[in-house]
């Protein structure tokens, strides 16, 4: 009786191996999940090219048209509008059909003028094709 | 003569026991290799709004930003005024050929006045920057 309790009590040594026959899966499932589950960052945007040059002291031509922003809102051709009726206006002129020198549109804004207000305008005359140029204060 | 005539078919053992040091090395090296975006430097910035704003399909050669507070950021570095923005630039498009390689990422704080955030515009446009003004779209 007493011996067979000494015999119960004593451990047994096993060999502690790791498995490591699925290290490799694991490793390749882990790059396939990265590969299939990452996304390139891609911002959104509006692109606008403004012409560089000097302050030209030309008269500016009646027909091109005139964007004026300031903290009240925005006008167009000396006429408010909101950013829907401009985007209307704007896609009335049917830019894109015109060559490149007579789609810019003048953009004029006001001391304080806030950037979302620009945006605005800039979304609105690049989405219809338009070239920005701004207008220097005296 | 027959016996020797036969081929001995011999099980070929493709080795696969340093499979797994591949795949972790291949792990760490993309790791250690790969760059966190520039675009994700700690400028806070509250984007502007729009309908019109679309996926951006050009690769920018620079990122400009300027901050809710007026700080003007050049790749992620802090920058004195706009004068450096166009120098920074124009330095960068040195040795452009195509359109394609004008682009420059403009992201810019929606509630700044203009005296802030437009001669930043005029400088990238002196340089002959295109500019990509990043917003978001409107839900």
């Amino acid at each position: 009786m007493f011996k067979k309790r000494k015999q119960g009590r004593t451990k047994k040594h096993r060999k502690g191996d790791i498995p490591t026959g699925s290290f490799s899966d694991i490793a390749f499932l882990l790059i396939i999940y990265f590969l299939v589950a990452t996304t390139l960052v891609k911002v959104k945007s509006i692109t606008a090219d403004l012409p560089a040059g000097e302050k030209s002291n030309q008269t500016q031509s009646e027909k091109t048209p005139v964007i004026r922003l300031s903290t009240n809102g925005i006008r167009f051709n000396d006429k408010d509008v909101d950013v829907e009726l401009l985007n209307e206006r704007l896609a009335a002129l049917e830019l894109l059909e015109k060559e490149e020198s007579k789609r810019t549109i003048m953009l004029e804004s006001e001391k304080g003028t806030p950037y979302d207000l620009y945006f605005q305008a800039f979304a609105a005359i690049s989405s219809n094709g338009g070239l920005v140029a701004l207008v220097e204060e005296e | 003569m027959r016996k020797s005539q036969r081929k001995k078919r011999r099980s070929v053992p493709v080795p696969i026991a340093s499979m797994g040091d591949i795949a972790f090395l291949l792990i760490i090296f993309f790791l250690v290799c790969s760059e966190v975006s520039k675009d994700k430097a700690n400028v806070r910035v509250t984007l502007p709004e729009s309908e019109k704003v679309e996926k951006m399909e050009a690769t920018v050669v620079a990122r400009i930003a300027v901050s809710e507070d007026g700080e003007i950021y050049f790749d992620g570095v802090r920058v004195d005024g706009a004068k450096d923005v166009e120098w920074g630039v124009r330095a960068l498009l040195t040795n452009t050929v195509t359109d394609d390689q004008r682009h420059v990422q403009f992201k810019c704080d929606a509630n700044l006045p203009k005296e802030t955030f437009e001669p930043v515009l005029k400088a990238i446009a002196e340089a002959g920057g295109i500019i990509e003004a990043v917003g978001e779209k409107t839900n």
